[in-house]
């Protein structure tokens, strides 16, 4: 259906799952494929039914000028001043510790982010975005979901709202968490389980072999086993499916099933993972040899690298934590230890989506969850600050080489363009094709719920 | 007024640190954030039309009685107003009023003239920039014409008094009806909220309370306390008022739907509850589950393990009719039972063992409480006791067990008040008191008094070494200061929840902790133990969260939650009587097949849920099924996952659940008391770990079942019955044994992969993986 690929991998099955197969060369990973789904007793229409409704269901809707977004959340709330809205004119108690870098367009970046200033003409920086609680947990919460945390409802991640509304494109699932989730997160809410970010809980910058755990057959399992043990699970599901009671359960739990057997079988699914096939010089680019603390790898470039590889595969929604930023006591070291790798990182990425032509379906953003007070405190640290804060957005059919919107001279309130971050999200949803207005039916359709309450697209940063 | 503007927003940025108030650390923006609507800009509080004026009875206003509930309605001093942490545009007032000379100080003394102006009353900013006159980024939040300007005029003109001490204070509010039944009527009703003050007085506030509803889906309720029926379901509305929330229950029938009840007979008082609910909702009750269903659920539920094959056979060859209660019975006095319910104790006050001397929580401490955990629950002392002897426990925490509460539930070289309190009040009343550490708990009735009276109890909680570096002595130094209130700093000696007095001085405070938490009438303690029994039980709490009571988050089912903890007081506390009482009801053995009526139930327990193992039990019933045998780092051979608990030989601070099949599928790493950290969601993750991860296939090759089976050429048709006696404790149907059969005699090559595939299907079914 999407036949534009770029990607120099084994082009993804397709959308429509199994039925991908035909227009592929057979050999026997996907011979056996095949058997799987006919296991499922799930004939072709079906499986077309299916993606249909998946796509179909609760919005019909065009795909957007994103197809993937790669997610950089940096947990513990990075400081504004010290990154991408640095305040040189304000008194030394406000300005922090470093100098500036010149962008491209004459503006400014943190010193920090020397590189990211080199290639400011592909990316937006939103230096005026407005959170609403200066809490860890719950404003993490809000960033994921579009929602401030409540008892009663829980609401999904946006990834997982992608995964629900686009489906899965390719063999490998929708939504991948590198290395996990944050667990201040939130999770899949009132949709689905299956809708859930996969965790590698597995670093692929960590020292040692990248190996995300069970991913591979054990060598003496033969294929034919496979196939069988997946007609064998049919017949036994029959008994609870007689039960007629919580299918989406049972639903969500085959789906797991058709996506391990998918995952384990697929040469493209394994080879997705695979860094080594990356060039020498691409690897360079997205930075090399950072450390943090007690010498362990910063790995911030090997996992963007990754998420490079697993949206090229058709992943439509990538998550990447980097960091540990709540610096509350000497901001200056922690800027020092971990914006090196960062800035080298997030420069590398952008440069090489835009080589390879992806920048333009392949949209970055790169989160905190709220940023840091304007004045520096007593232990030379910053302590939390939802007012305003700074976020970056590239690619994904947004304009390039724009900051947008604008903080008062002490980084306290926005000055202007302010983004709520309800707005910031709306406009990531809008470039996927996804109007956030839209409501999803939850609680067995017995309530819908708008994907993210009040928020409106930034028309100033769609191209 | 552009310039009085301008001067707020200096004055904030320049820091409130040494103002009023001003020493409120980040904590308070912490626990501010608890609050859960915050909106960015304060929603204009619309006026209802015909609303009467608050001040009818008295020529002035008086600020606590009439002036502050209107910040309160406005909701100019809620979290995302001025009630933030640190105010809002330059202006601060406590959030929802817990701190009324401090507001009053900052609305008349912190800019003399400007926001209250008695010489000009009608320009005081305040009625300005409520009126929207001047800009407000909280827009226009009441008219001129509206009560509420009347209310803050006449106190400004009359001088803007602060109060004499004797002002009457709310002590309570009701809210009338106090349940309303839509049946057919589609009409909104009107409710009504009464405070009654510390004079004897009473007074309609219902044009100064705020309304929301739980399930805006079943009901909608509007400024005016109008409620609106929206679609079938139930709901509960609440208002606040003051620092009091009341909610009042709703029920939205649905339309034109004939209903016969069918009047099924109940098995006991729990059966009664819910009936009488489920009649009221009209959801017709699941059918009774058949006996496999049943073995299989009462042995995960009780023991946390799967029945074996011969129990499994046993009780469905059983002809007794009274077999049911036979089995409960019997699990009940079993060493399962034991292991099972010392597991969840052990994981709610966070037992995990290390090596780090200082920390106090060695692996010698953790099994000496376990232990100790162990003959409780064995010999089924009183739940009252057994949880009081914990509380005031002292003593070494390698051969005191239970003084390892105060090591456990800090899992650090200092012990914190606070978090103890916090803990403590979560885990033995299922209250989150945290909220009150920095002002009145907004949808509770728990105020800062409250909290810091509470605090005052774990002051003096310290541990001293001992003769050995492991060992510690718990102790309360009865010498050590109270807590002291956060607003005005005074001493808050020791008091208990909602309690008026402090508790006597002299003992060891906890020793009246204890007493007062474990007394029969504290509903506290035995609604909390009785919601959290139901919740293994059932899958869901009669509250849930199991750790999150509050007015605000009402019990589905109240009568069902009382009369639990009526039986649990009644029977001495008596944890296998309560265990008892439930499972012989029709409620615990309904079968999770659905009706047209319950299929979207998941809250009414009119059948049974489908439940994910919790991740030990799930290890534990692949082991057991495959004969296999799985080990544990740091435990002795044969140690089943139900009896593993976190060891390490270092720092018990951030060890995780100690096991890779424990992460992946959700076992708690003890890192808080929270309920929501053991996790029964089903993942991706998890389902690749059972289809190519290392423990189905080792499993099945280490129990050597099959192999034994094939060696003595059992006919297929017996090993195919023996694996599902195994894993799903029911014999296969007709169809699976014919269709089964077939994918055997197809099978090429060895006889013993094809039942491998066979027996790894079976612990990769959902009927497996659930309880059901």
């Amino acid at each position: 259906m999407h036949s534009k690929r770029t990607a120099p991998l084994e082009p993804a099955t397709s959308e429509q799952g199994c039925g991908g197969f035909l227009q592929m060369r057979m050999h026997r990973r996907e011979a056996m494929r095949v058997g799987f789904c006919s296991a499922l007793g799930l004939s072709m229409s079906d499986l077309f039914r299916i993606q249909a409704q998946a796509a179909l269901d609760p919005a019909s809707f065009k795909e957007g000028k994103a197809r993937s977004v790669i997610h950089l959340h940096l947990p513990g709330a990075m400081a504004q001043q010290e990154s991408w809205d640095p305040k040189p004119e304000a008194p030394s108690e406000y300005r922090g510790a470093f100098g500036v870098a010149k962008t491209v367009q004459g503006d400014i970046f943190s010193e920090n982010f020397a590189r990211l200033a080199k290639v400011s003409d592909k990316i937006n920086v939103v230096r005026s975005v407005v959170g609403k609680i200066p809490d860890h947990s719950q404003a993490t919460y809000h960033l994921f979901t579009g929602y401030t945390p409540t008892t009663v409802i829980d609401y999904p991640q946006m990834g997982s709202v992608v995964s629900h509304l686009l489906g899965q494109r390719g063999e490998l699932p929708p939504y991948i968490a590198i290395p996990s989730l944050n667990g201040f997160s939130g999770g899949t809410g009132y949709l689905s389980s299956s809708v859930g970010a996969f965790q590698l809980n597995a670093d692929p910058g960590a020292a040692g072999e990248f190996k995300v755990r069970d991913m591979t057959i054990p060598t003496d399992v033969v294929p034919a086993q496979l196939e069988r043990r997946n007609h064998a699970r049919q017949i036994i599901e029959g008994q609870m499916r007689k039960l007629d009671a919580d299918t989406d359960k049972l639903d969500t739990m085959d789906g797991f099933y058709r996506s391990a057997f998918s995952l384990l079988t697929s040469e493209g699914a394994r080879r997705a993972f695979e860094l080594g096939e990356e060039s020498e010089a691409t690897r360079d680019l997205y930075g090399r040899g950072y450390k943090l603390k007690q010498n362990a790898p910063a790995a911030v470039g090997e996992r963007l690298l990754l998420a490079r590889r697993l949206v090229e595969s058709g992943v439509r929604f990538v998550t990447v934590n980097y960091g540990s930023w709540d610096s509350h006591v000497d901001i200056k070291g922690t800027c020092n230890e971990m914006m090196p790798a960062l800035d080298h990182a997030i420069a590398g990425l952008v440069t090489d989506l835009d080589q390879r032509g992806l920048l333009d379906s392949t949209l970055v953003m790169v989160t905190t969850e709220f940023g840091r007070t304007p004045k520096v405190n007593s232990s030379n640290g910053r302590d939390h600050w939802a007012r305003v804060y700074s976020m970056l957005l590239a690619g994904g059919g947004l304009t390039r080489g724009q900051i947008y919107g604008a903080s008062d001279a002490t980084s306290s309130e926005p000055a202007r363009d302010a983004v709520p971050l309800e707005d910031f999200l709306s406009t990531v949803y809008h470039q996927l094709g996804i109007d956030s207005t839209v409501r999803l039916p939850a609680f067995g359709g017995t309530r819908p719920i708008d994907i993210v309450k009040g928020g409106k697209p930034v028309k100033g940063l769609i191209a | 007024m552009e310039e009085e503007v301008k001067i707020a927003k200096v004055q904030r940025i320049e820091g409130v640190r040494g103002r009023r108030l001003g020493f409120l650390t980040f904590w308070v923006m912490l626990v501010l954030a608890v609050i859960n609507f915050a909106p960015t800009v304060c929603p204009a509080a619309a006026l209802v039309n015909g609303a009467t004026p608050e001040k009818t009875d008295r020529e002035t206003p008086s600020f606590r009685r009439d002036v502050m509930p209107v910040f309160f309605r406005a909701g100019c001093n809620q979290g995302g107003c001025h009630g933030a942490a640190r105010g809002k545009d330059g202006f601060m007032l406590s959030l929802f009023g817990y701190d009324a000379p401090g507001d009053y100080f900052r609305l008349t003394q912190e800019f003399v003239g400007r926001r209250v102006n008695i010489a000009a009353p009608e320009q005081s900013l305040v009625l300005l920039k409520a009126t929207g006159t001047v800009p407000h980024t909280g827009g226009e939040v009441f008219t001129v014409n509206s009560p509420h300007y009347q209310t803050l005029l006449s106190w400004i003109r009359a001088g803007a008094k602060d109060d004499s001490a004797s002002v009457p204070e709310p002590i309570s509010i009701a809210l009338e009806p106090k349940s309303i039944v839509f049946d057919g009527e589609r009409k909104p009703v009107s409710t009504k909220v009464i405070a009654k003050y510390s004079d004897g007085s009473e007074r309609d506030v219902t044009t100064l309370a705020l309304f929301s509803s739980n399930n805006p889906a079943a009901a909608k309720v509007d400024e005016s306390g109008a409620v609106t029926p929206k679609g079938r379901g139930d709901t509960s509305v609440f208002a606040r008022f003051n620092r009091f929330t009341i909610g009042a229950e709703v029920i939205v029938l649905p339309e034109g739907k004939e209903f016969v009840w069918p009047n099924p007979v109940p098995q006991n008082a729990i059966d009664q509850a819910v009936y009488r609910r489920l009649e009221q909702l009209r959801i017709l009750p699941s059918v009774a589950c058949d006996d496999a269903t049943f073995v299989r659920r009462i042995f995960l539920d009780l023991t946390g393990s799967l029945p074996t094959r011969s129990e499994a056979e046993g009780f469905l060859a059983d002809p007794a009719p009274e077999k049911r209660s036979k089995l409960i019975d019997q699990l009940l006095s079993s060493q399962g039972f034991t292991d099972m319910w010392t597991n969840l104790w052990a994981e709610w006050v966070r037992i995990k063992g290390g090596g780090y001397a200082p920390s106090a929580t060695d692996v010698k401490a953790a099994d000496a409480y376990y232990e100790w955990i162990r003959e409780q629950i064995a010999s089924n002392r009183p739940w009252n006791e057994f949880v009081a002897d914990q509380i005031t426990a002292s003593g070494s925490n390698l051969t005191h067990g239970p003084s390892n509460l105060f090591t456990m539930l800090v899992h650090d070289v200092k012990v914190t008040p606070k978090s103890l309190a916090s803990d403590f009040s979560q885990l033995f009343t299922g209250v989150r008191i945290q909220c009150a550490e920095c002002h009145n708990h907004p949808f509770d009735r728990w105020t800062m008094n409250d909290y810091y009276g509470w605090v005052s109890f774990f002051t003096g909680i310290r541990r001293k070494q001992g003769v050995e570096p492991r060992e510690f002595y718990v102790f309360n130094d009865l010498a050590a200061p109270v807590a002291r209130h956060l607003v005005d700093d005074r001493p808050m000696p020791a008091t208990v929840l909602g309690g008026e007095h402090p508790v006597p001085t002299g003992g060891d405070p906890r020793k009246a902790l204890a007493d007062w938490l474990t007394a029969g009438e504290n509903p506290l303690f035995a609604r909390n133990f009785v919601n959290r029994f139901w919740a293994q039980l059932m899958g869901r709490g009669i509250v849930e969260p199991v750790d999150d009571m509050r007015v605000s988050n009402p019990p589905t089912n109240g009568p069902l939650l009382d009369a639990l903890a009526k039986r649990f007081v009644e029977s001495g506390f008596n944890l296998r009587a309560l265990l008892k009482d439930i499972l012989e009801s029709n409620t615990y053995q309904a079968s999770a097949a659905s009706n047209p009526s319950n299929a979207e139930d998941t809250r009414q327990f009119s059948r049974a849920q489908l439940r994910r193992l919790r991740a030990e039990v799930l290890l534990d019933a692949i082991v057991k099924a495959t004969d296999g045998e799985r080990g544990f780092s740091y435990f002795p051979k044969g140690t089943s996952a139900v009896q593993q608990y976190p060891r390490s030989p270092g720092d018990t601070t951030r060890l995780t659940a100690g096991d890779s099949f424990f992460e992946t599928f959700g076992r708690t790493a003890r890192q808080s008391v929270c309920a929501c950290d053991t996790k029964t969601e089903s993942t991706l993750s998890q389902t690749l770990h059972l289809v190519a991860g290392d423990t189905v296939l080792n499993q099945i090759r280490a129990g050597r079942v099959l192999e034994r089976g094939l060696g003595q050429k059992v006919a297929p048709e017996a090993l195919l019955e023996d694996l599902f006696l195994r894993t799903l404790s029911r014999k296969p149907t007709a169809v699976e044994n014919t269709q089964l059969a077939a994918i055997v005699s197809s099978a090429e090559g060895k006889p013993e992969l094809v039942y491998q595939d066979i027996f790894w299907s079976l612990l990769n079914s959902s009927e497996f993986i659930f309880n059901h």
